[in-house]
């Protein structure tokens, strides 16, 4: 059984203007020492999904009509918000993407550290700022001890980062959520947080979950892929069969359009058209305007179901096996 | 830093020589005294041409961005030239500031905060019109802001709407189409995609390329993503803490690669490809970018250079390697600031005092000998 298994859910946001699915029908499922990466453009859902795990969503305005959410066997969702949290706490760690406005800028991060510490595993005050030292030290941070009395806002943002990595950590969670760590930093310091993410997860044998556009980033980390698309998963497996053979056009269209640092290429082949509005999805699959495949049944009801591949994977859309037969997505840059 | 006076090409549009932007720090609150200056931007030369696009990367506090400040007239330089089709602009007079100013146009990086939220987008787009009345087209403004509209592929009938009823990539599309409103010759780009959605980027960059093709724009390209300036530059430029520290074509920076910083900006960013995953050469470079208002001492990149300590140690006979410091960095670097020079070809520069190490294909391993 995986260690972490979402199936099925569903957020709904009620606004003014109606009522928005903003994750329909999302499954997935991470294990010990794995890395899932979840990959979407803005307002696919992919956030949103990972809020819900933590319970971190406010309600109202956001709903959770079906589905369930399990760790080890127990079903968050069927628990108080408090009892939710609390779990959380416990077994699952959240990496945000802006560290400063995680982290409290009236206290040291040291405090806050140490307070973490306190609160989770009742250590001494003494115990706890030696825990905390050490948990600097194993984020790479330089100078801990002077450091720990600093600001959040006296720390880079490479830092902070680090700083709120430690924090996660402090909890000893099986299961670390990090939605974008790295989006608001220089490669030379992605690189360096990409790396202490991967070290500790092996060293602790944790499983991560990786939410991010980056598809760069995503092809040096992940394990297995969830693409996500107007709220839905419409492409989920293995990572180098997602990048070698994607199964769905706006995965293929996505690898397309990535301009690379290896060659120069031409033209960037482009994904016409901007992702829809949540309030007035396209009937049948919400990426059928968009898409370079669609035919009449892409543009008719029901929105195509995520269905197995072939030798493993699974895709929503009804020319799957079709455009995955169509080779690399690399290929035409070469041509 | 001496840099050779080059010929000046009929081609350039833009020249900057040894340009220097430093901010004072001060402290004290009635009596403000200096105490010391953030070099922000510390000797740099770079040349635009006509209808081509120079790419220019670093970090974040490489003096990218109060580059283009400087250029489009929003800061003025502490020292140094720039020139304008040869001509000197501190030298102009006022009526020629106006003028320059129109000639340079800048695309900023946040579509969401360059735009006046109060403004429909057509008045946006046609208001350098009432500064520079003599360039109103035939036919009026209006007609002027919805061909505008047309060519950077927006709706002409949506002139009327409001800046939050367009998406982030019509929103720079905006930003474009005010900037070539007064028939720029140059655009200064700062970071235009890096806050769109990987599906929108294209074609914002695509936009660009065809803008260029068509009117003959010469582009200075800032941007953090290495892939993307690859992708649009011509000529690339790299800084690091207000100097350039490599400049060449887009071949030569990015495949004879000749500055150890600009290997490991390249090593650093994840290649779209899990079967490279531990195929490629990885250079992680240690801490921050140090401050620009304390900049280190000698070639500024010594502090987290990881070809100094290589060459260090190969080199373990001379005096400054103690045993205490088993792989310090040569004296030369610590003390001398390295000039940038050709490597190889005339026009692809470096600034280190072993861009010999790194020929085309040297990894970590090759360069210690």
């Amino acid at each position: 059984m995986p260690l972490l298994q979402v199936r099925d859910l569903a957020v709904e946001f009620v606004t003014a203007d109606g009522v928005v699915r903003a994750v329909d029908g999302l499954s997935y499922a991470v294990d010990a020492g794995q890395t899932l990466a979840i990959v979407g453009e803005s307002g696919s859902g992919k956030s949103v999904s990972s809020l819900a795990v933590m319970g971190l969503l406010q309600s109202p305005p956001a709903r959770i009509p079906s589905g369930s959410i399990t760790f080890a066997g127990t079903d968050l969702l069927t628990l108080s918000r408090k009892q939710h949290r609390a779990f959380c706490g416990e077994h699952i760690g959240m990496v945000f993407q802006d560290a400063l406005a995680a982290l409290n800028p009236v206290y040291t991060v040291g405090w806050q550290l140490t307070e973490a510490l306190r609160a989770r595993h009742g250590l001494t005050r003494r115990d706890a700022r030696r825990r905390a030292m050490e948990l600097l030290d194993l984020v790479q941070v330089p100078a801990a001890r002077q450091r720990a009395r600093e600001y959040p806002h006296q720390f880079s943002g490479g830092m902070r980062q680090r700083a709120m990595i430690a924090m996660a950590l402090a909890m000893d969670p099986e299961v670390l959520i990090a939605d974008e760590p790295t989006t608001a930093l220089d490669v030379t310091v992605q690189a360096q947080i990409m790396k202490l993410l991967a070290e500790i997860q092996a060293e602790r044998d944790m499983a991560l979950i990786l939410i991010t556009h980056d598809l760069g980033v995503v092809a040096s980390v992940a394990d297995t892929v969830t693409v996500m698309y107007a709220g839905k998963a419409v492409e989920q497996g293995e990572v180098q069969r997602i990048y070698s053979r994607p199964a769905h056009p706006y995965t293929r269209a996505l690898l397309r359009a990535i301009p690379r640092l290896d060659h120069k290429g031409r033209q960037l082949d482009v994904i016409p058209g901007r992702p829809p509005d949540p309030l007035h999805l396209p009937d049948g699959c919400a990426f059928h305007p968009r898409c370079d495949r669609a035919e009449d049944v892409c543009r008719a009801a029901p929105p195509p179901p995520l269905a197995e591949l072939p030798g493993g994977g699974s895709a929503a859309c009804y020319f799957a096996v079709e455009v995955m037969a169509d080779g690399k997505p690399a290929e035409r840059a070469e041509s | 830093m001496g840099n050779p006076p080059s010929a000046p090409s009929p081609d350039v549009v833009l020249e900057v020589q040894d340009l220097v932007k430093y901010y004072p720090v001060k402290r004290g609150v009635v009596f403000k005294r200096t105490v010391g200056q953030v070099r922000a931007v510390d000797g740099v030369s770079l040349a635009l041409r006509r209808g081509r696009t120079l790419g220019l990367v670093g970090e974040s506090g490489s003096g990218k961005s109060t580059l283009a400040k400087v250029l489009v007239g929003v800061e003025q330089p502490t020292s140094g030239r720039i020139l304008v089709d040869g001509i000197d602009v501190s030298a102009m007079k006022r009526a020629q500031r106006r003028e320059l100013r129109r000639r340079i146009q800048l695309v900023f990086q946040d579509p969401y905060t360059a735009l006046n939220p109060r403004m429909p987008a057509g008045e946006i787009v046609g208001e350098a019109y009432a500064i520079h009345p003599r360039l109103v087209p035939k036919g009026g403004r209006a007609r002027a802001v919805r061909e505008l509209f047309d060519l950077v592929g927006l709706n002409p009938d949506h002139v009327n709407r409001y800046p939050h009823q367009f998406s982030g990539g019509q929103r720079q599309r905006l930003g474009i189409a005010r900037a070539l409103a007064v028939k720029p010759q140059i655009l200064i780009c700062d970071e235009p995609v890096s806050a769109l959605d990987v599906s929108i980027q294209g074609q914002v960059i695509n936009l660009l390329e065809r803008l260029q093709d068509e009117l003959g724009l010469a582009y200075l390209f800032i941007a953090h993503d290495l892939a993307v300036v690859r992708h649009i530059a011509d000529e690339v430029a790299v800084m690091y803490l207000g100097s350039v520290v490599e400049r060449g074509t887009e071949t030569e920076v990015y495949e004879q690669t000749r500055h150890p910083y600009t290997r490991a900006l390249m090593s650093a960013v994840p290649l779209p490809d899990p079967s490279m995953r531990h195929r490629r050469e990885e250079i992680v470079l240690s801490g921050d970018v140090p401050s620009p208002a304390a900049p280190p001492s000698g070639c500024r990149f010594h502090t987290r250079c990881w070809l100094a300590p290589l060459v260090a140690g190969a080199a373990s006979d001379s005096a400054d390697v103690t045993i205490d410091e088993p792989a310090a960095v040569p004296a030369v670097c610590r003390t001398d600031r390295p000039e940038l020079l050709p490597q190889g070809p005339p026009d692809h520069l470096a600034a280190c005092h072993f861009a010999e190490k790194l020929t085309e294909n040297t990894t970590r391993a090759e360069a210690a000998r």
